[in-house]
Parts: structure tokens; sequence; C-alpha cells
């Protein structure tokens, strides 16, 4: 099963370390807040887990996509 | 509060209802004084008042529905919500059919063209509350909330009064009514859990839909105030009943809200597959059509010339019904004109509170302003579109960039014309 990034966006305050930790999943647009531009593949499923700890705000979720209800 | 009369006049003449016999036109005083025509269903008894005495005598008593059998009625009639997604009602229904459910009718129209559901609360309140009896009764829960919009508080005075009749009569429900904010996104349906839950009246990252976590947690049968009044409509008549208005594909009717420039609102309910020009005036079949409110899509008269309202028909032109707002463009007016006003007005309803929208709004508007009047770059105004959809906690955004790229994709020759500095809407400078 393949994971998704989610973004609490009203939670989320452009500090921008998901880019910077997760490069090959997330890109950052012209106001620095995130573009999440990849699912997350196994071989980068710790290093997603990794970035939702680091998120300032918590604003990140990693989801199994398909979206479940 | 809401006057009844039979004055058949208006600013706004509609030509060609199908019907020759004069309907009662009712003129209520909530909000900006929409003109109501009776309906042939929701709205068929709003010549008779407001009062539940009349409401029983006309329709009997409210219904009450197993959760299995308002499931396998909504199903029958592909009955949808009609707050503008157009999610259907029996898959809602059928998630929230739990231990502990809670009711919410949302009579907060986020949509600001749209009074179709203040229109129907406070001339048909009865209507609408049969229904949430209903949704209550099947979910086997008696607790309902109801929010209603502040900027309107004459609602909320009707509302008071009818719920103050159903407690003499003795039902057993337990009604709250919540205040929401006067803005935009305060409608929206995680708003309307943040106003219930005693916080800011705003939405927020909904992880799971209302119906399976909602209210404390509890499965909530969130819908519009509309829908609720289908679903206890459909209870009282019937699949069969309810099939009396319609057509095969699409069973039964839906209220729309009518505004243009220089005339008051009008509401009325109409069968789906109607016509839409049994319902405009030939010179606005003439004119452009926002439909679907400011979150909407703009059709031009040849898209609109057969087309009905149909959700099947609708879809296939490129557009949706949304909450059924149809906004016709006055002659002489520019559709790029109105479409950068609209988005102006839009960026301001920003919560703030989501990055891509509280920047990228702004930014679109901007760039859409830079459009019209400076023949500004069409593809900065397509990148923002793309840079704020699907990226915000409401579809705010998303309804916007909707908005702009129906304008781009419906009227490009205008677009053309604007870069040159030419406008064929003559009204306006455009190098302002």
């Amino acid at each position: 099963m393949s994971h998704t990034l989610a973004v609490d966006w009203p939670a989320c305050k452009a500090h921008g370390l998901c880019a910077e930790i997760l490069p090959e999943v997330v890109s950052l647009d012209q106001w620095g807040f995130p573009i999440v531009h990849e699912k997350v593949t196994r071989d980068l499923l710790d290093m997603a887990k990794t970035t939702v700890k680091a998120c300032p705000t918590l604003a990140l979720r990693l989801v199994a996509s398909p979206k479940r209800h | 509060m809401t006057a009844v009369t039979t004055a058949t006049t208006s600013a706004r003449a509609a030509d060609g209802s199908g019907s020759s016999a004069p309907r009662p036109i009712v003129r209520n005083e909530v909000g900006l004084d929409p003109v109501v025509s009776q309906g042939p269903a929701l709205l068929a008894g709003i010549g008779h008042g407001p009062g539940l005495t009349a409401h029983r005598r006309r329709v009997g008593d409210a219904p009450s529905p197993t959760a299995d059998g308002l499931v396998a009625l909504a199903e029958a009639v592909d009955l949808r919500g009609r707050g503008g997604a157009g999610f259907p009602a029996a898959i809602k229904l059928a998630a929230a059919h739990h231990r502990k459910a809670v009711v919410v009718v949302n009579a907060a129209e986020g949509e600001p063209a749209s009074r179709k559901d203040a229109a129907l609360m406070a001339l048909a309140p009865h209507v609408v509350l049969d229904g949430a009896v209903a949704v209550a009764h099947a979910l086997k829960t008696r607790e309902v909330h109801i929010v209603v919009p502040s900027e309107l508080p004459s609602l909320g005075f009707v509302l008071e009064e009818a719920l103050a009749e159903r407690v003499d009569a003795g039902e057993r429900i337990t009604w709250q009514l919540h205040d929401a904010a006067p803005r935009f996104v305060a409608g929206q349906a995680s708003a309307v859990l943040e106003l219930l839950a005693g916080r800011e009246n705003l939405p927020v990252t909904s992880w799971a839909p209302a119906a399976v976590r909602g209210h404390r947690r509890r499965p909530t049968l969130l819908s519009n105030a509309e829908t609720f009044a289908h679903l206890g409509h459909m209870a009282r008549v019937g699949a069969s009943g309810y099939r009396a208005h319609g057509t095969a594909a699409e069973p039964g009717t839906t209220l729309l809200t009518l505004r243009g420039d220089g005339w008051d609102p009008v509401v009325c309910e109409v069968a789906y597959g109607t016509a839409l020009r049994q319902i405009l005036t030939p010179a606005e079949m003439d004119q452009p059509l926002l439909l679907g409110g400011y979150h909407g899509t703009w059709l031009k008269p040849a898209q609109m010339r057969d087309l009905a309202v149909s959700r099947q028909d609708i879809a296939a032109a490129g557009a949706t019904l949304g909450a059924g707002v149809m906004l016709p463009l006055s002659a002489g007016w520019c559709p790029l004109v109105r479409t950068e006003a609209l988005v102006e007005y839009l960026a301001g309803q920003s919560a703030m509170r989501c990055g891509p929208c509280m920047n990228g709004l702004p930014a679109l508007a901007e760039a859409l302003r830079d459009l019209v009047h400076r023949g500004g770059p069409v593809a900065t105004v397509e990148a923002l579109c793309t840079a704020v959809t699907h990226r915000g906690a409401c579809a705010h955004p998303d309804g916007t960039a909707r908005l702009v790229t129906s304008m781009l994709t419906r009227f490009p020759e205008e677009v053309d014309l604007h870069a040159l500095g030419e406008c064929r809407g003559g009204r306006h400078e455009v190098f302002a």
C-alpha cells in the first residue's frame, strides 16, 4: 500500500522543513508552502515519518492512498 | 415577519414559465427581499403561511421512516445534497447510521448570492423541520442542531417560533440553534462543526467525513436545509410520489436563486428537466450566465439554448448547478469585468488561515485585474489557479479558481480583445 503526505493547511506556517527533509516528495510554492508532488514510495516511508515528526506545527500526516474514509 | 401577497408584478418579468395559471408571489422580508414563487413540492404550501397548524392540515404528521427505508428511498430517487457538491444523500445517511448520531441542518448559505435556503426556512420552516425529524427518527437520535446565518437575524426569530410550535405540539426533539458568522466560508461543513464545538466558525482540515466522525466525534448527518426538506418530502410521499416531478433519470425538484442587476433576487422551485429558457427571459438567454454562483462556471448563450436544469446535462456542458444560483449577465456588461470584480470579493473572503488561499487569492485577483484592465498575461492567471486548487481546508480557493478558469475557457475572444485594450462591454474604461 502506498502512502501520501497530507497537509493540514490551516496549521501549516511555511517553515519549509518538509521540503528540506523530503525533496523527493515535497517542493515549495512561491510563498514557501508545500506542494506535495509525489506519492511516498516504500523506500521513502521512514524518511516521510521523520518529516511528519519534524514539522514545527505538526501540519503533516501520512495517509494511506487511495484515501480511505 | 413575512408578508404574503398575491402581487404578480416584479421588476423582472419571467417569460414562458410553462404554466399559465397565475402563481402567488410571496415577498419575504428576510435579507434582501427575495421574490419567492409557489413551487410544486417544497414550496407548495407557502401561500398558507409558515405556521405548524396550516402545515399539518396540508401534509399530515411528520414522517417517521426507518434508516433502511430512508436510505432505500434516497437511493431510488438518487437524491443529492443541495449545498453545492451534490453528494448522494443515501451514502451519507448510511454512513451516519450508527450509535449516537447527530443531525445538523445547515441553513447558513455560504454562497453569498444564494437565498433559497433562507427563503425556504422563512416561508416553509416546517417542511425543513419535518425532514430533520424524519432523519432523526431514522438515525434513532433526538439531537438536532440548526445553523442559521447571523446576517439574517429575522430568520432566527422565524425558526424560534416554529420550534416553539413543535415543542408545544409535544414533539420530543432537542433542538439547538446556532448563529453562523457572516462570511462566505462559515457554512462549509468543517466550519459548522467548529461552530458547534464552540470554536471559531472557520474551516479546519477534516480527516474524516462528518458522517463518520463529526460533532464530538459522533456520526453526524450534516446537510443543507433544502436537502432535509427533500428528505422529509420524499419520506412522506414515497418514491413514486417524489417521481411526480422531474425526469426518470433525475426525479424531483430543486430550488433556484436568480439574481441580476436592478431587480430583487428570485427564489423558485423547478422540476429537474425544466428548460433554461422557461426560467430565464429571452433577453437573459442571449447573455452569458454564471451558473452555480460565485464559485460557479460561466455558460455562453450557445450552450444555454437547449440546456435543462439537469445535473447530467449541466455536467456535459462543463458546468455544475452548485447550490442552484443563476446570475444572468446584464446586456452591455463584460463577463471578464464581472469575473474580476467577483474574484476581488472572493479574495477578501478568505479566512486567512491556509497559506495558498491567503497568498494565492489576492495574487490571483491582482493578476486577473492586470489581465482585464491592462492586457496582462493569461499564463500568470492560469498558474495561480493551479497553485490554489486542492490546497486548503475548504473549497473556497478551488471554487474561485473554477470561476476564473471558466472565464478563460468560455471567453477566449474577449480575453484576446482585452489584451489589445478593447472590450465589447461598453460600460467601463478598460485601461482605467
